[in-house]
């Protein structure tokens, strides 16, 4: 008769080291991108900063003219 | 659900398409943008972010839709799965941030279009509209990151694959198992 198969092997769950490196840089990038958002205000980043917003570029006087 | 050969040979040609070429458009809107930041003429402005628009709006834009879908088609019909790898994990998130932040950008660069299509707009108001240089440059970074991890294929399963294969494993023993005299 022969043996029974062998139960598989279970191996513990592990992140792999480039999995918590890539982690690390986007948390790295996310907490630059707030800090641009603190410092230069709600206006400092998005199209908002183009159509006037707080910090923002204003806008040419013609085109404020034309309503746009 | 894994697709045929086949099928999937036609699949995975398109999505390479779509994904070099929303590479290849966003290589040729930054040269746009490159002009938009460093030019001081009036008529290269103008010229540089009309076609800026154009280019977003009827190239990248769909550029960038088509490979989410044919990545969507791609992970859900092999092997491959969309949360067992966290390679095709993170190529998700990547595309889709990188999808939404075009979609909010697209909104600026319309803007720009508009005012330089105004023919009463003065070469002053077009130099002191700024560019979107940053974000092409962010972009194309993104993109070449998701096309690193998509030709690498990094090893490694996220939890939900990793409990998914145990369970394949240990059905698989169980078979086996009963085969047994």
């Amino acid at each position: 008769m022969a043996d029974p198969p062998r139960s598989p092997d279970i191996e513990p769950h592990t992140t792999p080291r480039w999995v918590k490196v890539f982690g690390i840089i986007a948390a790295v990038v996310i907490l630059l991108f707030v800090i641009v958002l603190v410092t230069r205000g709600p206006g400092g980043h998005g199209p908002s900063r183009h159509t006037g917003g707080l910090g923002g570029h204003p806008l040419p006087a013609n085109v404020t003219a034309h309503g746009v | 659900m894994t697709m045929s050969p086949g099928l999937r040979k036609v699949a995975l040609a398109a999505h390479l398409t779509v994904s070099v070429g929303w590479i290849g458009a966003v290589a040729a809107y930054m040269a746009l943008d490159v002009a938009a930041a460093t030019s001081q003429d009036a008529q290269t402005l103008r010229a540089a972010y009309l076609a800026m628009e154009v280019m977003a709006r009827s190239v990248i834009v769909p550029l960038a839709f088509a490979s989410l879908l044919t990545g969507l088609v791609m992970s859900v019909g092999t092997k491959w799965g969309l949360f067992r790898h966290y390679w095709v994990l993170i190529s998700l998130l990547l595309t889709v941030v990188a999808t939404v932040v075009l979609l909010v950008e697209t909104q600026t660069i319309g803007y720009f279009a508009d005012i330089a299509a105004d023919p009463t707009t003065s070469g002053d108001d077009l130099r002191s509209l700024g560019t979107t240089l940053v974000h092409s440059v962010g972009g194309t970074v993104v993109l070449l990151v998701i096309l690193v991890l998509n030709l690498y294929k990094p090893r490694g399963m996220t939890r939900y694959g990793w409990r998914k294969q145990h369970e394949q494993r240990r059905k698989q023993h169980e078979q086996r198992t009963a085969l047994v005299p």
